[in-house]
């Protein structure tokens, strides 16, 4: 499973494979998908990137909280790729909205509306964080600036979470399951690292 | 000779497109129903017979064109908003065809009225007169579109039967209550059984319609079987489906989604396209069964009926009273 995990194309596939998901019930002519493609498509596309926004945050703690756990150490090797990946899939679900919608104007009225606003600002931040995980970027921040900007990642997650709950006439429980996870295993990484914090000062 | 003026709203029976020209898939079933509706109508009396089956009154008058293509039924018929049966829009398709019952059906008229009472369904259908087609567009909170070929009657004739006391000012609707059938009531959140409501002027106008049919056919459970009300002007959170009660009164009713989101969601919810959802744009709409490539359609105050029900918001700030 850990050697499994290492490997980039294996995690490669598991990014991908979502994106393609989607023809499934357009070539199976589902009929409830059929009636509107491009919305389900829409959808599809930000759950993804919530999904992924959501799993990539938790590779931190579940080190912190595993220190010895080679999986969670395999898993913090595709720390890039997977943020990355939550990125594309948030252009891809922002392209789509702008496509859905009819173009670039909907973007003035969307400013307007907390639901679409919250969208707009992670999508940014998940943009600055894509181009400043480059190489050259990361070198040239250095360490201290790119870990504080990358935090950022936490601001964009808590915007995301609600505006999915927001797209919805109800609140979807979905939401719950890709976040609450996610806050569980942060709060325990906090606890832990205050307490070692501590320990040190002694 | 009889002369008669068309309506707007009407469409000739030639014009609808063949229900099964759209069918993608079962259309053997739809051709075994046809075959038993037509058996059955040799039996039963004619206003039983349009209950039962659904099927458009044959003398209903000659209609004239209009620029609206139904939607598909494939498509009317699983891509459903009915919350009693889960909040995905694919299912109340696979929920509702699960032991729940809406035949036999009874509907109960009672409030600030002459003639107070429990109808079976096929009766109310025979007492109203019978069962006419009309094809009307169905815009959506959620900013979506159809257009449904409906059967039933004219909901003024259910108020003209019902006979209201002079101090009746409303329709207050009540929806089932079926817990155990119906898996959404499972959960509290919406407060069951769902609540709609019109004013008097609203119900005795021409457009309010009581469906019990589409394209010809009883209407499946998934559309709120056996009978729901489809007002075209409104979002159609407004057409309540599978009606048990119906209670005149002297008060506005507090309508289910009202309830839930009185910022979002008002007593009226009448389609305007320049007052906005306050999560999204009601300015235009995505028509279903369109295909991936379709852009978005301007939607029409209210909803293209404007002639024939503005005049029942003269003076009201539509604004405040969405």
């Amino acid at each position: 499973m850990e050697k499994l995990l290492r490997s980039k194309v294996f995690v490669w596939t598991l990014l991908v494979l979502p994106g393609l998901w989607p023809l499934v019930p357009l070539l199976r002519q589902d009929p409830t998908v059929g009636a509107d493609p491009l919305k389900y498509i829409l959808h599809h596309l930000g759950f993804v990137a919530c999904i992924l926004l959501a799993t990539v945050l938790s590779f931190t703690p579940l080190r912190v909280i595993f220190p010895k756990s080679k999986l969670a150490l395999a898993l913090n090797r595709h720390r890039r790729l997977v943020g990355v990946g939550a990125f594309v899939y948030a252009a891809l679900h922002l392209a789509t909205h702008l496509v859905y919608e009819g173009g670039f104007h909907v973007l003035a009225s969307d400013v307007k509306k907390p639901f679409l606003l919250t969208g707009l600002i992670a999508f940014a931040i998940l943009l600055v964080l894509a181009v400043t995980s480059l190489h050259r970027l990361v070198r040239a921040l250095g360490a201290k600036h790119w870990k504080w900007l990358h935090r950022l990642a936490y601001v964009a997650a808590g915007l995301a979470a609600y505006h999915q709950a927001a797209a919805r006439k109800l609140f979807p429980v979905q939401v719950l399951w890709i976040f609450i996870p996610l806050a569980l295993l942060e709060i325990a990484r906090i606890m832990i690292q205050l307490s070692s914090q501590r320990r040190a000062a002694k | 000779m009889n002369i008669r003026t068309p309506k707007d709203w009407e469409l000739p029976e030639a014009a609808v497109t063949n229900e099964s020209m759209y069918r993608l898939r079962n259309r053997r079933d739809f051709l075994r129903t046809l075959g038993a509706g037509l058996a059955g109508a040799a039996l039963a009396p004619r206003g039983l017979f349009a209950a039962t089956a659904g099927f458009p009154d044959k003398e209903n008058p000659l209609y004239p064109a209009a620029a609206l293509k139904p939607t598909a039924y494939e498509y009317i018929t699983s891509y459903n908003n009915f919350y009693e049966f889960g909040t995905g829009k694919d299912d109340p398709a696979e929920y509702a065809n699960k032991g729940w019952k809406t035949d036999p059906w009874t509907v109960e008229l009672t409030g600030l009225i002459r003639s107070p009472g429990k109808f079976d369904v096929n009766d109310l259908v025979a007492k109203t007169g019978g069962i006419e087609q009309r094809v009307y567009r169905h815009r959506c909170v959620e900013a979506w579109s159809m257009v449904v070929p409906w059967d039933g009657f004219a909901l003024a004739k259910l108020v003209a039967l019902a006979d209201p006391k002079p101090e009746a000012k409303y329709l207050k609707f009540t929806s089932f209550l079926d817990p155990k059938n119906a898996v959404g009531q499972q959960d509290s959140y919406l407060g069951w059984p769902y609540v709609e409501g019109l004013r008097m002027d609203e119900a005795t106008n021409e457009l309010a319609f009581i469906a019990t049919g589409i394209y010809g056919k009883p209407i499946p459970n998934q559309n709120g079987a056996p009978l729901r009300l489809v007002t075209p002007w409104k979002y159609g959170f407004k057409g309540i489906k599978s009606i048990v009660k119906i209670e005149f009164t002297d008060k506005e009713p507090y309508n289910t989604w009202q309830r839930l989101a009185p910022n979002e969601y008002g007593f009226y919810a009448n389609v305007n396209p320049k007052v906005d959802h306050p999560r999204w744009s009601q300015a235009s709409e995505r028509v279903i069964g369109a295909g991936l490539f379709a852009g978005r359609k301007d939607t029409l105050m209210f909803n293209g009926y404007e002639k024939q029900v503005a005049g029942l918001y003269k003076g009201l700030d539509l604004r405040k009273f969405f």
